[in-house]
């Protein structure tokens, strides 16, 4: 039976600066190795299916990338909480939606047209867990004596902050150094980030995860990495912007030009968020 | 402007078991670097773009793209493409064939029935023998090492890109045979050549031969589904009166189970001796696309 099927750009002020998304709808049907073979036949970084929700959530949703199953992922549930508010699978109350995904129920912020909103989903509590001086090549960059820091918000990200934002973005990682700590530390990879105030961004941000994803072994634009940023530069006390949000540019040196709109509330939570462009839309039949 | 888009997978035995292909039906208006973004946002192997054809021999034309750079000519997506625009109606054959037109020049493809089960096939390149050798030929020899080899003998083929031949004795042993990579990226290198490719006779109902595609040189990995390689297996065949006894030198091979695909891939010979390789195709997305001009 034909499915509904959209292919989105996320966090993209135009189709094709920022990371697709599959979206299958009325995924109740499909079984586990229905939608993972799906999701590697797609090949996109991740595709999400919707299923009926439980009582308490608008929404549900599961994400795969080509290889496994996500509790939780920025960038799906940006296009999920997107898709739910333009295609009407769901109707915010005040401006909030709950999503129910594997890693349970989360609320997401809904703002502006409903053909076009803009929308921002918390990320779950950011930890600093541990420091350690600069691997992997990075020092040369990094803030002189300033440690990368271990952040965990589901995956685990070493954050490195770079001394300058041109160095950060000239910078050609040593991608094998990389993949042999990020493997030793069981992490998923290291972000890097420097300040660089422009008319449209404040923040510069690079994820590189060679060890996770072989194929990917920088990934465009990464929700969860952005959202460790916004925790770590709240922590510090020098989160740029006004009213704790600000907006980080990505993914630039990947012929890509992201845009993740980050914003840390009073309770220290990150949220983040963008633009979605709907780039395919259709039916699918496996 | 939104454009017809459809996402296949060809040579598929079921959706999920082939070669991806995007194909943006309607492409008049994309610049070079458009299409090339395409290429790369679908994050397929190949995405084409359909022009309407120029001269009254061709009925469509088309370029091709990876996520990297556009690709003069491959099979697949010529296959794929073909499938899509005649499930969409956009074309016809004429006298069982269509003609794309695209950098590489004009090709004819060979449509052959309809619906579900239609095929289309793309004449490739005459293959010649290059060398037979044998077994304990000193290049060969490690990389044969462990095989259980069958009746005819390796051989060289050369059909634009080089490839050694070997047939094993049965599906069983090609199916469970482990490569000796370090001896393939020997041979490739020592030879000029793409490495090996071992076949074997099968007596599955709807397939003649299975076939595995060790690939040593430039890079190392095993082929999914190869249709240029087959059709230098063809060739060997038909040279050594080794086809199966079928109408028209048609038959079926299976491959690419070993790395998680399925494909089928269908070889015939026409009367003058050419072989035309192909299969059928099946769409799994069916939609629009709209991207900034």
């Amino acid at each position: 039976m034909p499915h509904r099927y959209l292919q989105l750009d996320v966090f993209a002020a135009r189709a094709g600066t920022g990371n697709p998304l599959g979206v299958v709808f009325d995924a109740g049907p499909m079984d586990t190795a229905t939608m993972q073979a799906l999701a590697a036949w797609l090949n996109l970084s991740e595709t999400i299916f919707f299923l009926p929700p439980d009582p308490g959530a608008d929404y549900r949703i599961r994400i795969f990338t080509p290889g496994s199953e996500l509790p939780f992922a920025g960038h799906p549930s940006v296009g999920a909480a997107w898709t739910a508010v333009v295609h009407g699978l769901a109707i915010p109350r005040d401006g909030q939606l709950i999503q129910q995904c594997e890693a349970g129920l989360l609320p997401v912020e809904i703002s502006g047209d409903h053909a076009n909103p803009r929308v921002a989903v918390r990320s779950p509590r950011a930890k600093h867990l541990q420091d350690h001086a600069p691997l992997a090549g990075l020092d040369a960059i990094a803030v002189p004596g300033q440690a990368a820091a271990l952040w965990n918000n589901g995956p685990s990200w070493w954050m490195v902050e770079a001394a300058s934002a041109k160095a950060l973005r000239g910078l050609k990682p040593d991608f094998s150094a990389i993949a042999a700590w990020t493997n030793a530390t069981a992490t998923t990879g290291v972000a890097m980030f420097a300040l660089e105030p422009e008319a449209d961004h404040d923040v510069v941000v690079r994820a590189f995860c060679p060890g996770d994803a072989v194929n990917v072994p920088e990934d465009p634009v990464t929700g969860s990495a952005n959202a460790l940023v916004g925790a770590l530069l709240h922590a510090q006390g020098w989160l740029p912007g006004v009213d704790g949000r600000y907006i980080a540019s990505q993914g630039r040196e990947l012929g890509r030009d992201g845009r993740v709109h980050v914003r840390v509330d009073d309770d220290g939570q990150v949220w983040i968020g963008g633009q979605v462009q709907q780039v395919i839309a259709g039916t699918l039949d496996w | 402007m939104p454009r017809r888009y459809v996402q296949l997978d060809v040579f598929a035995s079921r959706p999920g078991a082939g070669n991806p292909l995007a194909v943006v039906l309607d492409a008049e208006g994309l610049d070079d670097a458009a299409m090339q973004a395409i290429a790369k946002w679908t994050r397929l192997p190949e995405t084409t773009f359909v022009f309407p054809a120029v001269s009254d021999d061709a009925t469509h034309r088309i370029r091709i793209f990876s996520p990297r750079r556009e690709v003069p000519f491959a099979g697949h997506p010529s296959v794929g493409t073909a499938h899509a625009l005649l499930d969409a109606g956009l074309i016809a054959p004429r006298e069982g064939f269509v003609v794309q037109d695209g950098i590489a020049g004009k090709l004819p493809l060979k449509v052959n029935g309809e619906g579900a089960e239609r095929t289309i096939a793309v004449r490739t390149p005459r293959a010649r023998v290059q060398e037979i050798a044998t077994p304990d030929d000193p290049r060969l020899r490690a990389a044969l090492a462990g095989l259980d080899l069958g009746a005819l003998p390796p051989v060289l083929m050369d059909g634009g890109r080089r490839w050694w031949l070997a047939e094993l004795a049965s599906e069983t042993a090609l199916r469970s045979a482990t490569p000796n990579w370090d001896a393939i990226i020997a041979l490739a290198n020592a030879t000029e050549s793409m490495g090996l490719f071992v076949y074997a006779r099968s007596d599955d109902p709807v397939y003649h031969f299975a076939v595995r595609a060790f690939v040593g040189a430039p890079a190392q990995f095993e082929d999914a589904a190869s249709g240029a390689a087959n059709a230098t297996l063809a060739a060997w065949l038909a040279e050594r009166d080794a086809l199966p006894d079928q109408p028209g030198g048609f038959y079926r091979v299976s491959q690419g189970r070993e790395v998680g695909h399925d494909a089928i891939i269908e070889l015939s010979i026409d009367a003058e001796g050419d072989v035309w390789s192909g299969g059928r195709a099946v769409a799994v997305v069916t939609g629009m696309l709209d991207w900034p001009e």
